[in-house]
């Protein structure tokens, strides 16, 4: 790649995880896997289940530790920068606590990061009108759909105001109309603020559509098997969904799988 | 619409009191037709209430049967809720104990089950024994019956929090108190009320049951005064469906408690009754 001269904002090098079964026996998750990510990239791991695809977001994020290899964010350890806050997680469940409002929802994390109240304030107007979310702030999720619910645990994540943004397929709870909804509403505020993404899905059209790069990854054992570019021109619109050269991607990215 | 909704639920419940009342009416005429003395088996629920609101003394101190239910009930029911609320700190504590530490879930889970396993009849008389004192054996095995409910279900509580919403918490770099503050306990509510309306009618039951073991001036001592003659047997069945009433109240109490301190619970509800 051309903009290789700078530091990659996430590092990736010669990761193995290997868990414990039930029984005891080790089991391997991921083996191998190196991967440079620029900042300001869109990059997706794609894979079945069984792949280690969240295991992989889970030891960039420092919510698990490998078994071996090494992990650098922004020339740091992904503990370094967890605990400076520069991680924002979006959860497959929105995982909101259902006894807040939207608004004090959001309102968490920058709780615990003593953010001053007034600009707790006006950092929840801004992405609550980021989601398109402005009218439900005084909600409780119990009276939102799940799209909506979605949509504020991404304002939750932008609030942290995030340099990387971890997305661990979110959008496969919702039907296809909302998840295509949202899809172009992650890349418009992707396009907006300009953060990393890595964006964890099995849904192989989605992550040809959102990504600049898409990391291909095979199950048993979790490994990487491919890196496509995606060189669709940005910004990407719902049209090219049926474009030869999308179904073209779609097939090449079908074609790299190993072993399923 | 909302309001309709809302008047057939307490049709419902009309419904349910009333046909209960019908059967029970049913079931004394017959007591009553093959019966000498009915009074002793199924009295009429109007004669139930007649005598409650009979102003004629029954005692030498001049008590009707309502101030004697009433004072009785005072003496016996302000101590199941002293018990009530000193179970309900402990078992609370306990459960929070017992998730920090492994190793404390581990020593006082087994003791938790053993005191639930020991008949409450069989508990109290060694209580009173080592109390030596009507109305505290009344706190203790208050205590003692809402430390379980409370406790066990807090617990589970706790260990209901899904992986993703500690993990949440993690990758925002919460301490343990931010945690159970923000996360754990308010997640646990629901279950801690769960807890609170099963042991609230037992702590009633308890301590009208020590009552029986001693003279004195609850609601248990007139019961079994009644039981054996001393007083008319109209006492008893008062206190009876006095208890009763109570103990319905009580559960609803904590319901009620439970929707006044979490409004997203009142707001959801009324969200679904707009749907309807």
């Amino acid at each position: 790649m051309s903009e290789k001269v700078n530091v990659p904002e996430i590092s990736v090098k010669n990761v193995s995880m290997v868990f414990s079964d039930s029984k005891g026996n080790p089991v391997q998750a991921l083996k191998d896997v190196s991967i440079d990510i620029q900042k300001g990239e869109f990059i997706s791991l794609l894979g079945p289940s069984g792949c280690g695809k969240s295991t992989l977001l889970r030891i960039v994020s420092d919510l698990l530790t490998p078994t071996s290899g090494e992990v650098t964010v922004c020339g740091k350890t992904p503990k370094e920068t967890r605990l400076e806050q520069k991680f924002g997680i979006v959860f497959q469940n929105p995982v909101l606590l259902d006894w807040r409002t939207v608004r004090k929802n959001i309102r968490l994390p920058l709780e615990m990061m003593k953010v001053p109240k007034e600009e707790q304030a006006s950092r929840i107007e801004q992405v609550l009108e980021l989601v398109g979310l402005k009218e439900f702030g005084n909600s409780y999720p119990g009276q939102l759909s799940g799209g909506m619910q979605q949509r504020v645990g991404i304002a939750r994540a932008l609030a942290i105001q995030p340099d990387i943004l971890l997305m661990d397929e979110p959008f496969s709870a919702l039907d296809e109309f909302t998840r295509e909804k949202l899809n172009d509403d992650v890349l418009h505020i992707w396009r907006k603020t300009n953060k990393t993404v890595l964006f964890v899905t099995h849904n192989i059209s989605e992550s040809v559509y959102m990504s600049d790069r898409i990391c291909v990854l095979s199950p048993h054992p979790g490994r990487l098997s491919a890196i496509v570019d995606v060189n669709l021109p940005r910004p990407r619109t719902p049209e090219m969904r049926g474009t030869p050269e999308f179904a073209a991607l779609v097939e090449k990215v079908r074609n790299s799988f190993e072993g399923i | 619409m909302l309001n309709k909704i809302k008047s057939s639920k307490g049709i419902v419940t009309a419904v349910w009191v009333l046909g209960l009342m019908v059967i029970w009416e049913i079931c004394a005429f017959i007591v009553g037709a093959t019966q000498r003395t009915p009074i002793n088996v199924l009295p009429h629920l109007y004669q139930i209430f007649g005598s409650f609101f009979d102003p004629k003394p029954i005692t030498g101190s001049g008590d009707t049967i309502a101030t004697l239910v009433f004072s009785s009930a005072a003496e016996t029911l302000s101590r199941a809720l002293i018990g009530f609320v000193i179970g309900m700190l402990l078992g609370y504590a306990l459960a929070l104990f017992m998730n920090l530490s492994h190793i404390v879930e581990k020593i006082a889970f087994p003791y938790l089950m053993i005191i639930q396993m020991i008949p409450i009849l069989g508990m109290a008389p060694i209580v009173l024994s080592i109390t030596g004192d009507i109305s505290s054996a009344r706190i203790v095995i208050a205590a003692i019956l809402t430390f379980y409910p409370v406790s066990t279900n807090t617990l589970a509580g706790f260990k209901s929090v899904g992986r993703e919403r500690h993990e949440l918490m993690k990758s925002y770099g919460a301490n343990k108190f931010q945690l159970y503050i923000k996360m754990l306990i308010p997640s646990a509510m629901s279950y801690f009320f769960t807890g609170l309306k099963i042991s609230a009618p037992m702590a009633i039951t308890a301590s009208i049951l020590v009552d029986t073991l001693q003279g004195g001036n609850g609601l248990g001592c007139m019961l079994s005064q009644s039981l054996k003659g001393s007083m008319t047997r109209f006492v008893f069945w008062d206190i009876v469906i006095f208890s009763a009433v109570i103990g319905v109240l009580s559960f609803y109490l904590m319901g009620v408690i439970e929707r006044a301190i979490s409004p997203s619970k009142r707001k959801a509800k009324k969200l679904n009754n707009g749907k309807d």
